[in-house]
């Protein structure tokens, strides 16, 4: 089949936007009447309250309103809800709010949160989630098995463990008595932050007891709806959640994060608009963070490289709060084979309450960490069967008709790795790599990933056409657009599925859940797919509404009429064609009559036959959509110091179809460097009060423009996927997944010194260098 | 809180005002004249998303105090283009697929705009040192690179 419009770098439509300065996000929203919020945070990592005194604070000038959490009996939560507004009884994580002060200005909102006095009752804490997982740690939830839950996520009394997902397929005992090689190691991803460019920022008006106004920077407006919407008990559609340009997501804006905490203040001070803007050091602080995972796996394998078992626990340090962490610790479970067959797997993946704040999805969702003990025990027993690593790989590829963990049978359409592999290979080796010299040790690494959207079986995306009556598009859509490109690839889509040029479509670019489709969140990078199909459906629907008018005009049956887009002809008359923008607003027949109806549709789309996990051994068709991919890493490491330079990176992704390649190529580099920055820069540290040591941009170090590789490598395999749009499947998150891991590979090859922590420190490194290991293993 | 007269050009038009000693340059665009499109990632200098142009410099707005910007001519990303004329940094960032979430993009346009104002024959390296102190989460950069060289042609062969 060929496109007009599928495949074609169509540069952003939202670019113009940007690069003038209009893109509007929330943070330039000024309103009438409006009122500015700050927030007292919490100092102690864990602590009671004892009291709250807000006297002098209320006597600031300025000051409107002082509330705090005292009295307040709202928890919310999705999936669990265990999380207050404000801190009721004590804190759990340094950072969190514990009163807002509601000012005529910012800057008089902060000076009087200086003067509320708060009395603490400093409690043991715990970091680290294998401390919080002993039967002896200091418990964060004492009422953690009482929150009202759905069901599928067990808590275990007494304990800080709010989330167990236990995934079995086979037997992994009987397979390791089989195997005739069995590795274990240990592994830790740290704790992430986002760091989104635009801090998190809401405005919250109560414009009646049960009618309210939020305008937030969100990837969910209908999750931020829904939660206020249980918080205060008042109907749904009474909600208007706003939601116009997002400046970054990468997960930190899914669910929800601060928004209950603004509806819930602004509630004392109504017919106000009340806007909270994080400082950059409380987005670190007080919004989400990613990852935080320390994991134990344990693999077997035949002499010939056969795969057999493999037993994985992962530990996730879910921060303070569980509700966002949920969904990330069971995504984990369904991929801690990698992208390979396992004839046996039991896995358990915990969810547990630390004293730092609230984890939630961190572009990959999960993935990450499950592929960086994969891919590096892919590595390991390469070595150790003495099999070239990609050999090893090829032999166990998940691919057509192969079972993967959770039960599901590989189909063709998900995707090819064996072609993926042969990418990065063919870009990786390229060139002889350099011998080791007197500065540098030299090496290469290679990752395999797969990545499956989490979500609930029914989440869906919808789509709505307007035909205008000069023959243009309006396409309402919910996915937000937060820099991913989405508004530029549905144009494309809905162009080709309405058989009209670009320029004739327009995407809604911000959205309010009172007006446009629903959506469920615009998460694990299903935008391109579920969307993409919701618009097709909605463009068929509209077509076929044309006819049907058409038909009725000109007294021809329905199957007679071709639509090409800007006509309707007829298959039996070659001189007859219909203009179709005369059908926009129904058709005005000369006679003076309305025939037809407007042109106004509506589609949605959710993956079909998608299942929570089965109780008690997991899986099932709880996967609603297969990404494939391998990645690959050239490094150098001096002997100097240490320090690895990254010299190329390569991502090979089955994408089904690039519906816009250029952008594809951006999402690609963009998260090859998010990993890059997860691998070798970025770290959540702690201090020994379990106060957050680094939450600026001037210690937790990101990438910039010198730590680009010099060589970035991007391949784009097209298998169709019968289910996508297109043929179009999800991309977006996955160059993050395999990264650190290839990095990692790329070390033991440069040096044979095997890593199993990231950040990669060069004094470790160095001082490992300098224990006499040398060159090959 | 003691405040101070001053005097200031911002996109051609001069104003005089009376602001507070420790209002930024970036508080002054945005609260008082609503140009939002200079951003506020961090307040304390370290990422770029703030720069706007002061007599041809390139300056981070967020921690320039009343005596710093008091009689300068400021130049923000609403003042750039020419009309409906996008000036060719904005046009090359369009064209080398250098914005996603836009967050960035006005402090890294301004930041080429000062350079290739004072100096279009900069070299790679002198290019590379401005683009350094800007963050950009999500590009990886590739583009951006791309963007700063196209619009470094497109201005010589204007």
């Amino acid at each position: 089949m060929t496109y007009t419009q599928v495949g074609k770098p169509l540069l952003r439509t939202d670019a113009y936007e940007k690069v003038t300065g209009k893109a509007t996000y929330v943070a330039d929203i000024k309103l009438p009447k409006m009122l500015y919020a700050k927030i007292l945070r919490a100092e102690y990592a864990h602590a009671k309250i004892l009291a709250i005194d807000t006297s002098e604070a209320e006597k600031m000038p300025g000051v409107r309103k002082v509330v705090t959490g005292q009295g307040c009996e709202i928890l919310f939560g999705a999936c669990i809800k265990d999380q207050p507004p404000l801190a009721v009884d004590k804190v759990r994580h340094a950072g969190e709010g514990v009163a807002a002060v509601i000012a005529e200005s910012e800057k008089q909102a902060e000076e009087a949160t200086k003067k509320i006095k708060v009395d603490y009752e400093p409690l043991p804490f715990v970091i680290d989630p294998l401390e919080a997982f002993k039967d002896d740690s200091p418990i964060i939830h004492e009422q953690n098995h009482e929150y009202c839950r759905v069901p599928g996520y067990p808590p275990k009394e007494g304990t800080n463990i709010f989330h167990h997902y236990r995934q079995i397929k086979g037997n992994a005992e009987k397979g390791f008595a089989e195997s005739d090689l069995v590795v274990e190691e240990e592994f830790y991803y740290p704790l992430l932050s986002h760091v989104q460019m635009e801090p998190h920022g809401c405005i919250a008006c109560w414009d009646s007891e049960d009618s309210c106004r939020i305008w937030a920077s969100t990837q969910a407006p209908f999750i931020v709806r829904e939660i206020v919407g249980h918080m205060f008990h008042i109907p749904f559609a009474n909600i208007k959640v706003y939601a116009p340009y997002l400046g970054g997501g990468f997960g930190g804006k899914s669910d929800v994060s601060i928004e209950p905490m603004v509806a819930y203040i602004a509630r004392f001070v109504p017919n106000h608009p009340v806007r909270l803007v994080l400082t950059r050091k409380e987005a670190f602080t007080s919004s989400l963070l990613g990852r935080g995972m320390r994991g134990k796996i344990k693999v077997g394998a035949k002499n010939d490289g056969k795969l057999v078992a493999l037993k994985a626990e992962l530990f996730y340090s879910d921060g303070a709060y569980g509700d966002t962490g949920c969904n990330v610790v069971t995504a984990s479970g369904f991929v801690a084979t990698g992208p390979y067959e396992y004839e046996h797997c039991e896995v358990d993946c915990y969810g547990i309450y630390t004293n730092t704040p609230p984890v939630g999805a961190y572009r990959g969702y999960g993935h990450p960490e499950a592929h960086l003990m994969s891919e590096r025990m892919i590595n390991i027993l390469a070595r150790k069967l003495n099999i070239p690593q990609a050999e090893l790989m090829r032999k166990n590829f998940l691919s057509d008709g192969k079972v993967n963990a959770v039960g599901q049978v590989i189909r063709k359409g998900n995707g090819d790795l064996y072609q993926c592999l042969d990418e990065v290979e063919k870009a990786l080796f390229a060139e002889p790599l350099p011998s080791e010299d007197a500065d540098y040790y030299y090496g290469r690494g290679i990752a395999g990933f797969m990545k499956t959207p989490m979500m609930l079986p029914n989440a869906s995306s919808g789509a709505i056409i307007k035909m205008c009556e000069d023959g243009s598009f309006n396409v309402s859509i919910s996915g937000i657009e937060m820099g991913q490109g989405c508004q530029t690839t549905m144009t494309q889509i809905a162009a080709e599925a309405l058989k009209v040029p670009v320029e004739k479509i327009r995407i809604s670019k911000d959205v309010d859940t009172q007006f446009s489709p629903y959506e469920w969140q615009t998460v694990g990078s299903i935008t391109t797919l579920r969307v993409g199909n919701a618009i097709i459906q909605a463009a068929e629907r509209a077509i076929q509404k044309m006819k049907e008018s058409v038909a009725q005009i000109s007294h021809r049956p329905v199957e007679d009429l071709k639509y090409e887009g800007e006509l309707i002809r007829s298959k039996s008359n070659k001189n007859f064609e219909f203009e179709t923008k005369l059908l926009a607003l129904s058709y005005l027949s000369p006679e003076g009559h309305g025939v037809g109806e407007p042109i106004e549709t509506t589609g949605h789309y959710y993956i079909p036959g998608v299942n929570f996990p089965l109780p008690e051994v997991g899986g099932g068709n709880c996967c609603g959509s297969w990404t494939f991919g391998c990645e690959g890493a050239e490094i150098k490491i001096s002997k100097k110091s240490g320090e690895v330079t990254v010299n190329h990176l390569a991502i090979a992704i089955d994408l089904g179809r690039a519906i816009n390649p250029m952008g594809a190529r951006a999402q690609m580099v963009g998260g090859m460097m998010m990993g890059y920055g997860a691998a070798l820069m970025e770290e959540v540290l702690f201090n020994e009060k379990g106060i957050m040591k680094n939450p600026n941009y001037n210690q937790y170090k990101l990438p910039r423009l010198s730590n680009v590789p010099e060589k970035l490598t991007v391949k784009l395999v097209e298998t169709p996927d019968e289910t996508g749009p297109f043929g179009a499947r999800c991309i977006a998150e996955h160059p993050a997944i395999s990264i650190p891991p290839a990095i990692m590979n790329a070390i033991v090859d440069a040096t044979g010194i095997d890593l199993f922590e990231i950040p990669i420190k060069p004094k470790e490194l160095l001082a490992k260098l300098g224990g006499g290991q040398d060159g090959d293993n | 809180m003691a405040t101070t007269n001053i005097s200031i050009t911002v996109n051609g038009r001069q104003h005089d005002l009376l602001v507070d000693e420790k209002e930024t340059l970036l508080e002054v665009l945005r609260d008082r004249f609503d140009l939002t499109g200079t951003k506020n990632a961090c307040s304390y200098g370290a990422c770029g998303a703030c720069t706007v142009v002061a007599d041809n410099e390139a300056v981070k707005s967020c921690l320039l105090k009343p005596e710093k910007y008091n009689g300068k001519n400021i130049l923000t990303i609403e003042g750039l283009a020419d009309g409906n004329n996008l000036h060719p940094i904005q046009d090359a960032f369009i064209k080398a697929g250098a914005i996603q979430c836009g967050f960035c993009t006005p402090g890294f346009v301004m930041s080429l705009y000062a350079l290739f104002t004072n100096n279009l024959d900069a070299s790679d390296d002198e290019i590379k040192a401005v683009l350094e102190k800007h963050i950009c989460r999500c590009t990886g950069y590739e583009f951006i690179w791309d963007a700063a060289k196209l619009a470094q042609k497109m201005l010589k062969e204007r």
